[in-house]
């Protein structure tokens, strides 16, 4: 009688043990065997317990690295949305056109000059002129530290554009390291103004200036000459 | 076909690929950077940034992008620092010409590839039409 009735017991306990597995396996990670009872049996419930418990901890792991890594891939989006804007930003910041002097406009160029940046560049400086009316550019590339083919190409083109509105064009600030580039490559800029540096770039534009203001100077005194007459 | 020289005792420094305009501007950077680490002058520097600058705007233009490999070794025993690009875009149709003064297929100034050959101290091209095209160049410290 007690066999019979301990047989049943043990069945309903395996049937305990099936019934938490299926439900952990169904996702409820809180089921617990948890049996009272100290006998053959309750070593192997304990050991399952224990193995729902590693599992459980797993799964929470898991869980808070998965959210981790989603927070991380959404800040490094945020990120790249802001340098997506700064670079926007800069592309407008790095051609700045300004008014040096009487008739003189420079233009410093730091950086790289990669084909929309040139655009950009180029679009800004014809506009100045035709603004400002000078008739004298100098572009400063001191700071481009690679002068290639296609650089060397935006430049020309630039150049030959403001010639076009009346504008003379000086290029200056190129290295040695740069100038033996450029005649290695086989570029041909003689028919550029280049000057060695900026310095040079502004005495030589004064003294167009100048020229030309004694041209002006002079056809005044002829109108006036011819009054007096 | 012409073989590329190659050596296993060469030391590879790194591999990048190109797809981007940007691509083009960073990867110089790094060439510049490898080139100082092997202690070249100024001139040699920017000798080697702007042929591998030709090189990979060409990659880049026609190319549809490829893979630059950056080693050191030593190279008829000087010290030497190696650039390949590889692309697998159409190929070069005629090399001769393509290595010309003044000719493009394209809209660029015809300098690009004969300009990086006088930069370089050894300038070698292999390329297969619808294959792609590989450019070694090597800058000897």
């Amino acid at each position: 009688m007690s066999e019979k009735n301990n047989i049943d017991q043990k069945k309903d306990r395996i049937d305990h043990i099936e019934n938490v597995l299926a439900s952990v396996a169904a996702g409820d990670i809180d089921a617990r065997i948890n049996s009272d009872i100290e006998d053959d049996l309750s070593g192997i419930e304990a050991a399952i317990d224990l193995l729902i418990d590693d599992l459980t901890d797993e799964l929470k792991q898991r869980e808070k690295m998965q959210k981790e890594v989603e927070d991380k891939l959404v800040k490094i989006q945020e990120q790249q949305k802001v340098i997506f804007q700064q670079q926007s930003d800069l592309l407008e910041l790095s051609s700045p056109v300004s008014k040096v002097w009487d008739n003189v406009l420079i233009l410093p160029v730091i950086g790289t000059l990669d084909s929309q940046r040139t655009q950009v560049m180029m679009e800004n400086l014809l506009e100045k002129i035709v603004e400002t009316g000078c008739t004298i550019a100098i572009l400063d590339i001191t700071g481009v530290p690679t002068v290639d083919t296609q650089v060397a190409n935006h430049l020309l083109k630039t150049v030959t554009s403001a010639r076009l509105l009346g504008a003379e064009c000086i290029i200056s600030g190129i290295s040695p390291a740069i100038a033996q580039t450029i005649v290695h490559l086989g570029i041909d800029l003689s028919s550029i103004k280049t000057k060695a540096t900026l310095q040079d770039a502004m005495i030589y534009a004064m003294k167009q200036n100048k020229r030309s203001e004694n041209v002006k100077l002079q056809s005044l005194f002829t109108d006036y000459d011819k009054r007096e007459e | 076909m012409l073989q590329l020289t190659s050596d296993n005792n060469w030391k590879k420094l790194g591999e990048h690929h190109v797809n981007s305009e940007h691509d083009i501007v960073s990867v110089r950077q790094l060439i510049r950077y490898y080139a100082k680490e092997m202690n070249m002058g100024i001139i040699d520097q920017t000798r080697i940034t702007t042929a591998v600058s030709e090189l990979l705007r060409n990659m880049y233009n026609y190319g549809g992008g490829g893979e630059v490999h950056v080693e050191t070794g030593l190279v008829d025993e000087k010290q030497t620092l190696i650039v390949t690009c590889i692309d697998e875009g159409p190929g070069i149709e005629d090399l001769e010409l393509a290595m010309s003064d003044g000719y493009t297929s394209g809209k660029g100034m015809g300098y690009g590839l004969p300009g990086a050959k006088r930069l370089v101290d050894r300038f070698e091209i292999k390329s297969e039409r619808n294959k792609g095209t590989t450019v070694r160049i090597m800058k000897w410290k």
